[in-house]
């Protein structure tokens, strides 16, 4: 109890009476290096989140609904709709009709009229149901969205159109579409529809830009679906709060029998790999910022420690355990770690966070802001805790493993 | 009583070493009051560390009271200077950041008895002179005074002996007179052993006995 109490003493007058500068350089060291710790897996975080975010927005919505196992279609969309009507958490649900097409589009302002063509996915939807789960239609850069009575009309991904916008090069787009152009699209059942360019957009999650979209009872005709069976390829379901997703999923695989409810994630397979490639990365970048945070502290810790070496050999001199000795060092070290925490938090929520809110970056996957997750705070808390006990106490340990006459004398 | 057995300390290995003490024999009974002296480098301060047990020999034995201290483990070592031993070094040897009264009893808040002892730290700086500065810090007193505290410390939890490694050495000769009276005055009232290491031959009437180095070897005259 005794050696205990002393070296509370010996850190507590340590740290009143010792350098102010030294223990500002300190507790800055380990704040900068605590908001640094946390920084950088919210960024990447946030990068993960944006892109989920833009997959729900531009191409799944929370929860897709498949048709059963072995069967192309849903059917009797209608009635799968009033059945799942009911859930309160439902925010919009969006029927859609999947096919590929071969597009064809013959330039009419160059001189060469050479045809551009490709093959892409078109999608049959409800405009009015569609706007409730996704948010193309708030991402066209020319020209407008999809009404219901459309029937010759399509809405083209930029990526399809083409032209300055377009990431893709030019031979992997339709090369440079306008709004009012004709182009055929050729469906798998050698139907040949020609449609007239309504709007093209550029949606920040970049898969859905090779897609384009038109009326469902048109691509249902153009796939020779039969108007009575009310067909579709899938559901979209957006919710209004994505927490209840795992909730409403298993309330909608009970209500229906035969489709297949799944989540938006279960199709993120290689947006899954992009985004655990993130965590890795993530972890890797945290785990480099902690061995320098650590190698840092140690340096800052090791310089102050030396200059009391002297100190150390006095009090082992004069019969001070060196239990005690080092207890009192661990003791300033989690002082320093713990205001370190606490500063750095303070940085991070009053100062950084804030900057990022209003200030997101913004990149081609989405805007990316900080997203703090508990799992990466915890790790930054028990990292830092962890690195300014190991700093705080080697140094120690290496004075006191010595002779105490070399302590005193440095010899 | 201390004894030393064929006590020899090397310094380094191979063509540099240096042989700082060679099969040193001696006994100093309790209650003498011991002046180790001899030119710079004969091993004074060196035979001096290895009786209080801040460093260890190369070989030989040391017995304090009987019991061979050199087969203590290192946290009975320390126990053992804490309980046993008092120390009074050269110089700067005060905690600069507690103040002298702080200086004086942390040996024993490791025993403790922090309320007894901080009573009793107080009455032994005033037996030094120190009543007046007892909140002061180090570098707010003399050399001398600093000198006085770390006496005090030394005394603080009642040591048999006491080790002082030339602790008149950057004194004036006014305050060295101070702390020799002091040592004289402990070993005539208290009975205490004093083993003070110096190179000042006028230090030699304050001792019982002197105990001449030359070259690592006692040397007898």
């Amino acid at each position: 109890m005794g050696n205990l109490k002393l070296a509370f003493f010996l850190a507590y007058k340590a740290i009143l009476k010792g350098s102010r500068w030294t223990l500002a350089l300190i507790i800055l060291v380990m704040s900068l290096s605590f908001a640094n710790l946390i920084l950088t897996p919210s960024i990447m975080s946030g990068v993960t989140q944006a892109i989920n975010k833009e997959q729900i927005n531009t191409l799944f919505g929370h929860i897709i609904i498949d048709p059963p196992e072995g069967s192309l279609f849903l059917n009797d969309t209608g009635q799968i709709l009033q059945k799942i009507s009911g859930e309160a958490a439902i925010a919009g649900v969006a029927p859609h009709i999947n096919s590929t097409a071969m597009f064809e589009y013959i330039p009419g302002n160059t001189s060469l009229k050479e045809e551009k063509t490709g093959n892409w996915n078109v999608i049959g939807i409800d405009p009015e149901k569609e706007t409730r789960v996704t948010t193309i239609a708030q991402s066209m850069i020319s020209g407008s969205y999809l009404e219901p009575g459309d029937t010759d009309k399509i809405v083209l991904g930029v990526e399809i159109a083409g032209g300055e916008q377009a990431e893709s090069k030019d031979f992997l787009t339709l090369g440079g579409v306008k709004i009012g152009d004709s182009i055929t699209l050729v469906f798998p059942t050698g139907t040949e529809r020609q449609y007239k360019v309504k709007g093209i957009f550029k949606a920040r999650g970049g898969n859905a830009n090779n897609l384009a979209f038109v009326n469902r009872p048109e691509l249902a005709s153009a796939l020779n679906l039969p108007s009575d069976q009310d067909a579709t390829s899938q559901i979209l379901i957006r919710l209004h709060n994505s927490s209840q997703e795992q909730q409403v999923i298993s309330k909608l695989g009970t209500l229906l029998t035969g489709p297949q409810v799944r989540s938006w994630s279960d199709y993120g397979g290689g947006i899954g790999n992009i985004v655990s490639s993130f965590g890795v990365v993530a972890s890797l970048i945290g785990g480099i910022g902690l061995l320098v945070a650590g190698v840092v502290m140690f340096i800052v810790i090791y310089i102050n420690v030396a200059n009391r070496r002297r100190q150390i050999g006095i009090l082992r001199a004069i019969g001070i355990n060196r239990k005690v000795v080092m207890g009192s060092y661990l003791l300033q070290a989690l002082l320093y770690g713990i205001s370190g925490i606490i500063i750095g938090g303070l940085i991070f929520g009053y100062i950084i966070k804030p900057i990022f809110d209003s200030h997101p970056i913004d990149l081609p996957i989405g805007l990316v802001s900080l997203a703090i997750e508990p799992g990466n705070i915890r790790n930054a808390v028990i990292g830092l805790i962890f690195a300014s006990v190991l700093a705080g106490i080697f140094p120690v340990l290496n004075i006191t493993r010595h002779s105490i006459i070399r302590a005193i004398w440095g010899n | 009583m201390i004894k030393v057995h064929n006590l020899n300390k090397i310094y380094g290995k191979g063509p540099t070493a240096v042989h700082a003490l060679k099969d040193i024999n001696l006994e100093i009974r309790t209650g003498e009051f011991i002046a180790i002296m001899g030119r710079s480098g004969s091993g004074k301060s060196t035979l001096l560390h290895l009786l209080g047990l801040l460093d260890a020999p190369t070989s030989g034995e040391i017995y304090i009271d009987n019991q061979n201290v050199l087969k203590l483990t290192a946290e009975e070592q320390a126990k053992f200077r804490l309980n046993r031993l008092g120390y009074v070094f050269q110089e700067f040897s005060l905690i600069s950041e507690l103040t002298l009264l702080e200086n004086v009893y942390i040996p024993a808040i490791c025993l403790g008895r922090e309320n007894h002892f901080k009573q009793r730290a107080t009455a032994i700086l005033e037996t030094v002179g120190l009543g007046p500065r007892i909140r002061h810090y180090p570098h707010e007193v003399s050399g001398g005074e600093q000198q006085r505290a770390a006496i005090a410390r030394a005394l603080i939890n009642s040591p048999g002996i006491l080790f002082a490694d030339e602790p008149t050495a950057n004194l004036d000769a006014t305050s060295s007179r101070i702390i020799l009276d002091l040592f004289k005055k402990l070993n005539q009232e208290s009975g205490q052993t004093i083993v003070m290491v110096t190179h000042e031959p006028e230090d030699e009437k304050y001792v019982d006995r002197v105990i001449w180095l030359k070259d690592g070897m006692i040397e007898h005259k």
